[in-house]
């Protein structure tokens, strides 16, 4: 449970994410050499610019108050997140320490979310474009908020949802097809200056749409791409058509300042020849060929720059860093010719779910096995065979008491170790895919097999289906009848009683879960047998109610007959989608509106002093119509959580504890001897702690120590090969895993256990014994010449 | 040390009374009210840079507030209820603070007891968090000590027998009882290891003439 100061990053390690990148800047200002990011996560970070680490990093909230809306990197950091009430900050870009903070509430609640901000001149302007009608142009005090009293409105009829914002221009096409005018209007200019042109002198409107406007991404010069194609900055109050178009409809363009000439580059995934890089002089009309770049072995896909930074040394050569976001949230640094410095892979801020998988046996292993596999044969074969395998053992001993390693090649290298505590991740992130055998069930109730050979396979499966929003769950039998699979409702259920209720959280048992004993020893001898049936599910329901505002009702259904075997409500409390379940235990949590604190309730079904079933029948849910006993239980946790798992052993052997993440960014481990249900009961049972109300979470349970793993969304766990360990994944933000041992490490040797104590002891044993034996020989001798 | 004190408990002073004057004006128009507090870091930690490891949780990370190089925070935008303010920090425990808004914009902070909810201790707002311990995450390796090593099951393994063939015989004194236990502690060499006695015997002294000699002695003696 808890662990050594010195068995620091032995057993775990963590990973630090920021989320996909929604901006990104290079801090040009401060000496140190940074990339400052804000994310579609609600992250604002700092990373080094050399090796891609987080530097410091703000975690907002998760909800929509965190969203960020604008980052903008000057002499200092501004941010400007939320949504109405905004909040705009200021940040030190060196420390990351918070200089100045201001609220900023919109009176225009319903068209705030059209708003756009940007800095200008150490002010923060904020536009709001009313759609056919005009633009609000606010300007405020970057430090402070205060804005010199005034809103200007621009009278904008033109205004409409396809328009564009290359700050400060504001850009729209408008008017009939075929005649349509692009329209550009600088908003922060005391004079109302509008540019205006047909688009039919930058485009040929009879072959395109006409009107789709794109800004460039994060250019140095406002401009905007028209029907995916042409590209057009706006100079001196007009136009200014690029010579060259966009080389794909997909690409990414933008236009940096390469010291005396202004460069557009563009860049975009090839089906064929992968990666492409293309840089073209807006003034001499010429490629750029040493930034150019076309690699078909490396894949961005929808690559989009972030931020581009290019300088010119003496020799004419350039210096860049394009900073390019994928589609698969990858963050990639490249330097000029598309070298690729460092990347980060942003997605796995975004684990969905994740599967441990055991890695291969070694050769020599799998030579072993094979052995006891080959029935047939002489003795003589076998016996050769034993040889042999043990020879090569004996070469990979000698070879490792040599202190090399085995000659392995890379794939070699992943082999299962001797406990089975080497595994492969595979992280599902939320731009994933999954394949297996899937079984759907439409709405019309008819059933669908992916793959359609896997039909013939549905034999006694049983599914139910929850509606989330009404609380009503329905149980079906699927049976193949030689040409399709048939689904059969079976029963169905209204959880809660009457009247719509919603489902908060659904837990059903780990299929890697397996049951230890059928019952546990009482202090009188007896035994309490378990209720163990392995198609329990629980569900929590929140309900509204007239006179207590909210119920929370936890329900234990059997998934195959739909027979209720557990309930219990909770008055005035707000359920919490965080639920688990493993043998005949259930926990689940909820926050108490009446005491305002968050609870965790837990139940144990139990058969009784005797047991239903004889020893060796399997359980059928079919065949027992008995309701088991169940026990309650509730606890008050001192904190708020996020996740919960029960940790899993190979044979459930060693103790159950529960996992939470807690939003403190701790994993606490807590012993389900102090979530028992029947906790307190008294009878002098020795093995019952009594009753507390609260929850002791000292901080030696926690973990991952100060290693904390910001906004914690799944703990996930799997059995290692040792029964003791339990392998522990902690997905969110960050990524932390580590191995437990609720019960010890019984089956391993202590890591500061001390060979040389024993050694030495156990060699003066020996030298104690012979000396004295020898000495006292010599003595005898003496006294027999005596 | 002391005047800074003094000057921190007067500013607090000062806000308060300017709180209490105006708190109709903490409310920006749109019924959202703010929570504000300062951080008070521990005296081991970094003076420079722990405001970046601190953050202010509100009600487990609803609203989360960002300390500036004084210690300050400000929590803006919160509406009127009831709120657990937590100080994060990886290495540090801060008390959490509930901090109640009432509908009149009224401010009463009080320590959070989870199990007597009705028990009201106010503590000052704008909120003053201290540190109150560094977390401690590990546990302490045992030291060495003598004491341990010689009540070690093995140690006193290894010492007890030696007590008792050595200093037992020489504390005994009288002829006949001490005749009586070499005979009783001869038996159980003989019994217990000869082979290995003689195996290694032979492999340390070289000679053959020892090893005759030894048991012939013993035996005379029976």
């Amino acid at each position: 449970m808890c662990i050594y100061e010195d068995q620091i990053g032995k057993f775990d390690w963590r990973q630090t994410y920021v989320g996909r990148i929604k901006f990104a800047q290079f801090d040009t200002v401060s000496t140190a050499k940074r990339i400052i990011v804000a994310t579609e996560e609600n992250v604002l970070a700092a990373l080094n610019l050399k090796t891609g680490q987080v530097v410091w990093r703000h975690v907002f909230e998760s909800a929509s108050s965190g969203n960020i809306q604008l980052l903008h990197v000057g002499e200092k950091i501004t941010t400007v997140t939320g949504s109405n009430p905004y909040l705009v900050r200021g940040w030190d870009s060196a420390s990351g320490v918070l200089m100045w903070e201001w609220t900023l509430a919109l009176q225009n609640d319903q068209q705030a979310v059209y708003s756009e901000w940007w800095v200008q001149n150490n002010k923060l302007v904020h536009l709001l474009p009313v759609i056919g009608s005009h633009l609000e142009v606010t300007m405020y005090n970057l430090l402070t908020g205060s804005n010199r009293g005034a809103t200007s409105k621009l009278p904008a009829v033109w205004n409409n949802d396809g328009c564009v914002l290359t700050a400060p221009y504001y850009t729209c096409v408008s008017g009939n097809m075929g005649s349509q005018i692009l329209l550009s209007l600088d908003v922060t200019s005391n004079v109302i200056q509008i540019i205006s042109k047909p688009l039919s002198n930058f485009i040929n409107l009879k072959e395109s749409i006409g009107g789709n406007l794109r800004p460039l991404d994060n250019s140095v010069v406002p401009g905007f791409i028209v029907d995916d194609k042409k590209v057009l900055l706006i100079k001196e109050n007009s136009f200014e058509a690029v010579g060259k178009e966009l080389v794909d409809e997909m690409a990414s363009a933008t236009v940096i300042d390469g010291g005396n000439e202004q460069v557009l580059l563009q860049t975009w995934q090839d089906d064929e020849k992968g990666f492409q890089l293309t840089a073209y002089s807006i003034s001499t009309n010429s490629e750029v060929t040493e930034i150019q770049c076309s690699d078909p072995t490396m894949s961005i896909p929808e690559a989009e720059f972030l931020a581009v930074m290019c300088s010119r040394k003496a020799k004419e050569q350039y210096a860049c860093r394009l900073l390019v976001n994928a589609a698969d949230d990858a963050l990639h640094l490249m330097q000029q010719g598309g070298r690729s410095l460092w990347t980060r892979e942003e997605a796995l801020a975004n684990v969905v779910t994740a599967e441990f998988v055991d890695l291969p046996v070694s050769d020599t292993e799998a030579a072993i096995e094979s052995e006891f596999d080959q029935k047939e044969g002489s003795v003589w074969s076998a016996f050769s065979r034993r040889l042999h395998t043990q020879y090569t053992q004996l070469q990979n001993l000698i070879r490792n008491l040599q202190g090399q390693s085995a000659p392995e090649d890379s794939t070699n290298a992943l082999v299962r170790d001797y406990f089975n505590l080497h595994k492969i991740m595979v992280l599902i992130t939320e731009a994933g895919k999954k394949l297996h055998a899937l079984v759907l069930l439409d709405e019309d109730e008819t059933v669908q097999v992916f793959p359609i050979s896997a039909a013939p396979l549905v034999e006694n499966l049983y599914m139910y289906v929850a509606e989330k929003e009404t609380g009503k769950v329905q149980g079906y039998a699927l049976k193949y009848n030689g040409v399709s699979v048939e689904a059969q409702r079976t029963w169905s259920v209204q959880l809660g009683g009457p009247g719509p209720a919603q489902i908060v959280a659904v837990a059903t048992r780990s299929r890697l879960e397996r049951v230890r004993s059928p019952g546990r020893a009482l202090a009188d001898r007896s035994v309490l047998y378990k209720y163990s049936n392995p198609n329990l599910v629980l569900f929590v329901v929140e309900k509204p109610d007239p006179t207590h505002k909210e119920v929370v009702t936890a329900v234990v259904l059997d998934a195959v007959t739909g027979a209720l075997l557990g309930a219990s409500s909770h008055r005035r409390a707000r359920a919490l989608p965080l639920a688990v379940h493993a043998d005949n235990c259930f926990a689940y949590l909820y926050r108490s509106e009446k005491h305002r604190r968050l609870e965790i309730a837990t139940l144990e079904l139990y058969e009784g002093q005797e047991r239903w079933l004889e020893p060796d029948v399997a359980f059928s849910s079919f065949a027992s119509d008995r309701a088991p006993a169940v026990e309650r239980q509730a606890y008050i946790l001192p904190a708020t959580a996020a996740a919960a798992a029960f940790t899993i052993t190979e044979r459930s052997l060693a103790d159950r504890h529960v996992l939470l993440g807690l939003t403190t960014g701790a994993v606490i481990e807590i012993p389900w001897a102090y979530l028992e249900a029947r906790r307190g009961l008294t009878g002098g049972d020795e093995a019952l702690l009594p009753y507390t109300p609260e929850l002791p979470l000292p901080s030696e349970a926690s973990l991952n120590y100060n290693r904390t793993v910001e906004r914690v969304r799944g703990v996930l766990t799997a059995p290692a090969g040792l029964e003791s360990t339990s392998l522990v994944l902690v997905t969110g933000l960050d990524l932390f895993y580590t191995r437990v041992a609720p019960s010890k490490t019984f089956d391993l040797l202590k890591d500061d256990f001390d060979y040389y104590l024993i050694t030495i002891v156990l060699g003066a044993l020996i030298v104690a014994t012979y000396s004295t034996k020898y000495f006292a020989s010599r003595k005898m001798l003496k006294l027999a010449w005596k | 040390m002391f005047r800074l004190d003094i000057l921190i408990v007067a500013l607090g002073f000062i806000s308060n009374v300017f709180c209490a004057l105006s708190s109709a004006e903490e409310e920006n128009g749109n019924g959202r009210y703010f929570i504000e507090g300062r951080v008070f870091p521990a005296e081991d930690q970094d003076p420079t840079n722990w405001q970046v490891d601190t953050r202010v949780h509100v009600n487990g990370g609803e609203y989360i507030g960002f300390i500036k190089d004084d210690g300050s925070f400000v929590i803006h935008n919160v509406l009127t209820g009831s709120y657990v303010v937590e100080i994060v920090h990886p290495d540090y425990f801060y008390e959490p603070i509930r901090v109640e808004i009432n509908s009149k914009g009224k401010y009463r902070a009080r320590k959070v007891n989870y199990i007597q909810t009705s028990q009201i201790i106010q503590v000052p707002y704008p909120l003053r968090m201290k540190v109150m311990s560094k977390i401690r995450y590990f546990q302490v390796r045992e030291q060495w000590r003598l004491t341990d090593f010689l009540f070690n099951p093995m140690v006193i393994m290894m010492v007890l027998p030696l007590l008792l063939i050595m200093i037992l015989p020489k504390m005994m004194n009288d002829p006949d009882t001490k005749e009586d236990f070499k005979q009783i502690s001869n038996m159980a060499k003989m019994s217990e290891f000869p082979e290995m006695s003689e195996m290694f015997t032979s492999l340390f002294s070289k000679g053959s003439a020892k090893v005759n000699a030894k048991p012939k002695q013993v035996k005379k003696r029976q």
